[in-house]
């Protein structure tokens, strides 16, 4: 048995707004404003959410209720796929030592599950960037089995000073803005998401073509620059869709404004659209590269904008890299949008790309 | 239907970890986090060589997690002078554990790993219906099943693996059966280890592993 899956319900919190129409309205108008985060003597662009409390846990509790209301009532059982690359750092850090971690690592998913008011299945992923994605994975793969019929699957990653820091010990962290495909990028800005989406195999407008994950082992720090692993999941991922690669209208790049992981899926891209290059478009500009969140929370965002049919420009762009050779958009579109590709490329090695068609 | 090839248990002190990874590849793994050094020691016990280039999926769950290794990672941040050094952060990632498997495993295509949230149940019940819609649907030959943890000076892991065919030495079908097993194993850390006792028992037809999580996450193992 191998049934549709479809996304039927969407929330999110990032930077850019407190909904999908909130964040969609941000993007179409332009506005990409991070703010900063201190890490001992250095400071690093930051995109945090827009929450009045300052408490690492009554942000996330406040974040995640905010969640449960955009998604509307569901069924208390609805199984629950969780992404995220740090859970509960924060928490940790402001307990502060002796650090106490519980037993189980996921132990955070039961608190997230409670507070979006699910009791039934929970499950855990950690894959780090692609996680998102992992779950999303893992969610439509039992739909498309009819061992469920519903799931949500949240993206969760919120401020704390391990990962920061750890990008920033690995110098991979841009000192003043993301910069996707750009010849000036010179690293990430982070931040802060809690994203939700609700699968089904109900109809609904939006379908799950094509999902593949995969790994580019070259370095645990970078992918291939020849891009040949990315291009081969994203082929994996068109075959899965059952769609040449010129049906594809639109991609939604990983492009974070990393200087060697831009040009491996620059390279990639190329490998697979050859002289047929659709529109590109990067959100990080807007939302940070916000981890194990940015799965879930870039696809909400993106979603919200071909609802609207608003397609905005990729903020940060300005001056072509010749070695990519390739410019994302930078021009706003009201082009109706029926298949879009999101690509994923992991710190670690992981890869992911999905295919959403729009139902006719 | 879908086949079992292998339930492979293995318990490991620190100091024992090392020497079996360079046993299993003929030299060090250096810079290798724990969990890293029990998925490629499992990894490539569960398969022989001719089939390590095969299309494979690993599914792994960790309640341990990198627990001394954030442990580290917090030390440094909060307590230290200055910023962590790269492999403490590195090493809190298991998505790293997937890049350093795949040179001994080529035919490695993903790898997912999966945080569990409590101390008395497992997802093996998940994993296996994973395997199952991947491997019936072509996605890949193989998937291997884990649960890797470690605390203190033990470390363990806990394989099945899983083929599309029947190979010659298979060891039990698999398939989800559609209606409610009424007699079923607990989806929990002792699985494998039952398992592998109903396997040498020899004597009962079938096994069910149902998931406390939900009805339909069951799993029959029959004898072949």
């Amino acid at each position: 048995m191998s049934r549709p899956v479809f996304i039927a319900g969407r929330a999110l919190l990032c930077a850019a707004g407190n909904s999908p129409p909130a964040v969609a309205s941000t993007l179409w108008a332009g506005e990409c404003a991070p703010g900063r985060r201190r890490l001992g003597e250095r400071e690093f662009p930051y995109f945090a959410l827009n929450l009045p409390e300052s408490a690492w846990q009554a942000r996330a509790e406040r974040s995640v209720r905010a969640l449960a209301e955009q998604l509307g009532p569901l069924d208390e059982k609805t199984p629950l796929f969780i992404a995220s690359s740090s859970f509960q750092m924060g928490q940790f850090e402001a307990a502060g030592s002796p650090f106490e971690l519980p037993p189980a690592c996921a132990a955070f998913s039961r608190q997230l599950a409670d507070w979006l008011g699910l009791n039934g299945p929970g499950y855990s992923f950690s894959t780090a960037c692609t996680s998102g994605f992992s779950a999303l994975d893992a969610a439509r793969s039992l739909i498309a089995a009819g061992l469920i019929d519903d799931a949500v699957v949240l993206g969760v990653e919120l401020a704390n000073n391990s990962t920061l820091a750890g990008f920033a010990a690995m110098e991979l962290l841009s000192r003043s803005t993301a910069r996707p495909f750009d010849v000036r990028r010179d690293g990430l800005a982070l931040g802060e998401a809690v994203a939700a989406v609700r699968l089904s195999a109900q109809p609904a407008t939006w379908r799950i073509a094509g999902l593949r994950t995969g790994l580019d082992a070259y370095s645990t720090t970078g992918p291939d620059p020849d891009g040949g692993p990315i291009a081969a999941l994203t082929v994996d991922c068109l075959q899965e869709a059952k769609m040449p690669a010129g049906d594809i209208e639109l991609v939604k790049l990983q492009a974070a404004g990393s200087p060697g992981t831009d040009l491996a899926e620059a390279n990639a891209l190329r490998r697979v659209f050859r002289e047929r290059m659709p529109p590109l478009l990067s959100l990080k500009p807007y939302l940070g590269h916000t981890l194990g969140a940015s799965g879930i929370a870039e696809l909400v965002a993106l979603l919200a904008c071909l609802d609207a049919e608003q397609i905005p420009a990729t903020a940060g762009f300005a001056e072509s890299d010749p070695e990519i050779a390739l410019k994302p958009t930078v021009v706003r579109s009201n082009t109706y949008i029926e298949r879009a590709l999101l690509q994923l490329i992991g710190f670690g090695g992981s890869l992911a790309s999905l295919i959403v068609e729009r139902r006719q | 239907m879908i086949y079992l090839d292998s339930v492979i248990t293995q318990e490991f002190t620190a100091a024992e970890l090392p020497a079996a990874v360079r046993a299993a590849l003929g030299k060090p793994l250096r810079r290798a986090a724990t969990l890293t050094q029990l998925a490629v020691v499992g990894a490539l016990a569960c398969l022989p060589a001719e089939r390590r280039t095969l299309p494979t999926a690993l599914l792994w769950q960790t309640r341990s997690g990198p627990r001394a290794e954030t442990l580290n990672l917090l030390e440094e941040v909060c307590n230290g002078g200055a910023e962590p050094m790269p492999y403490d952060f590195l090493a809190t990632q298991p998505a790293i554990a997937a890049a350093q498997l795949k040179p001994f495993l080529p035919g490695l295509h993903s790898a997912t790993c999966l945080p569990l949230a409590d101390e008395s149940t497992a997802n093996w019940s998940l994993l296996l219906s994973l395997a199952d819609h991947w491997l019936q649907t072509g996605r890949y030959a193989q998937v291997l099943c884990a649960q890797l943890d470690h605390a203190g000076d033990q470390a363990g892991g806990q394989w099945l693996a899983l083929s599309a065919a029947p190979l010659e030495n298979s060891l039990a079908s698999l398939h989800l059966p559609e209606v409610t097993p009424v007699e079923a194993l607990a989806d929990d850390k002792d699985f494998p280890a039952r398992l592998d006792h109903w396997l040498a028992a020899g004597s009962i037809g079938h096994l069910y592993l149902q998931s406390a999580a939900g009805r339909k996450l069951a799993v029959e193992f029959a004898r072949i």
